[in-house]
């Protein structure tokens, strides 16, 4: 057996189970002291193994994963998963809702409030009768459509405080509340009226040049 | 249900399908530190070790990869993974280095003191700086001593593991091992390269 030979049987990882290699080991003081070399290095690295052989994730990998466990059985609702798009989805939405918003409050200012009389009486949950809202001077208006509540509108207190302001926005602004609007008539101005809210949110709206 | 002593992996496995918290639990805790372990060897940090077991257990959880008892075992299947997402995080931090490439700053100085770094590799500074050069060593010959002589897997599974057959396995792990003892031979200029190579013999 040539020393190519001896070491194509890859004896270090063989454990030099032949015994033809055994024998050119024997006989070879170069290949005997690689070989030993080789045993040397096997030593090491049991020793790094045993090092390293008490290492674990910390806990907290385990107490997420069982979390993860649970919500995949069922047992309770998993943590939201991270999407790469919903951080996208969310700020669109608010940017949105920004844009649609905002025009709404840079009209022409703040007209009469409403006179508490005209206001419901009855609070809870039921439909709010937003016209009722409105000052003598707005509530004539033939042209305007009805009041459209904003998300959750419905649900707040009747005995808020809340008043009506007439502004102008663009028509593009009708998009988010589901008008069509078509492109060569987005940038005109129509009129509005917002029920804004005593923490100055709006609560519905409506447009009087429908 | 709390796990009986000889339970296989694949039957934990089959009682945490169905929803077997203890099940679960057992299996994590018998396989995890292993999956670590070969994540913090190949990747060099803790903080990716750690994020690795993550993944490779929500991936069980899940049931992401669809594991295959009739390909291989568990451990190797979850080793797999973790390889994967390993070499993934090693692509992305392009923290690959050669051996024989731009090694000044991770010179194994324990090893260079000495007048025969092999005698002292199984002392504390010997396993760091042979720790060390494991690290150094390209992925493809890192991950075969990582799996088969840090973690003892044998050449079956480990194959399994890599995807190549068992004759692959073997060469790569011997020339890992040969790659080893070149860097710490160089560092250590103790002994001449050449009575380290094999080929070089007259014989």
């Amino acid at each position: 057996m040539t020393c190519q030979e001896f070491w194509n049987t890859m004896p270090e990882l063989t454990g030099e189970a032949d015994a033809e290699a055994a024998a050119h080991r024997r006989e070879c003081p170069v290949c005997a002291a690689a070989f030993d070399t080789h045993g040397a290095l096997a030593a090491g690295l049991r020793a790094v193994a045993g090092e390293f052989g008490r290492l674990k994730a910390p806990g907290r990998v385990e107490a997420k994963l069982l979390a993860a466990f649970r919500g995949q059985a069922g047992l309770v609702a998993p943590p939201p998963a991270r999407r790469w798009w919903s951080p996208v989805l969310a700020w669109g939405a608010a940017a949105v809702v920004v844009a649609a918003a905002f025009p709404l409050f840079v009209g022409r200012g703040a007209l009469p409030r409403a006179p508490l009389a005209n206001r419901p009486a009855a609070a809870g949950t039921a439909a709010i009768d937003w016209t009722a809202l409105l000052p003598p001077d707005m509530a004539g208006d033939a042209q305007a459509g009805a009041f459209i509540p904003l998300p959750d509108a419905d649900r707040l207190p009747q005995d808020e405080d809340l008043n009506v302001v007439r502004v102008e926005v663009p028509r593009s602004a009708m998009i988010a509340l589901g008008y069509p609007v078509t492109a060569d008539r987005a940038a005109e101005r129509v009129r509005a009226d917002v029920v804004m809210g005593s923490d100055g949110l709006a609560r519905a709206v409506r447009f009087l040049d429908e | 249900m709390t796990e009986t002593p000889a339970e296989k992996d694949d039957e934990l496995l089959l009682r945490m399908r169905s929803g077997d918290e203890q099940a679960f639990i057992a299996l994590y805790r018998r396989r995890q530190a292993a999956i670590y372990r070969f994540a913090l060897h190949m990747s060099g940090s803790a903080a990716t070790a750690e994020d690795v077991v993550q993944e490779v257990f929500l991936a069980l959880i899940r049931d992401d990869c669809g594991y295959d008892p009739e390909l291989g075992t568990l451990a190797g299947y979850l080793f797999g993974i973790a390889r994967k997402l390993v070499l993934r995080q090693l692509e992305r931090r392009r923290t690959d280095v050669a051996l024989g490439a731009d090694e000044d700053d991770l010179a194994i100085p324990a090893m260079a003191a000495s007048p025969d770094p092999l005698a002292i590799l199984t002392r504390k500074e010997g396993i760091a700086a042979l720790r060390r050069a494991v690290q150094m060593l390209p992925p493809r010959y890192r991950e075969v001593v990582v799996l088969c002589d840090l973690e003892e897997v044998d050449y079956s599974e480990a194959s399994f593991v890599l995807g190549c057959p068992i004759g692959t396995v073997r060469s790569r792990l011997h020339r890992a091992r040969a790659l080893l003892l070149e860097k710490l031979h160089r560092d250590g200029h103790s002994r001449p390269l050449d009575a380290l190579d094999p080929a070089r013999c007259s014989i």
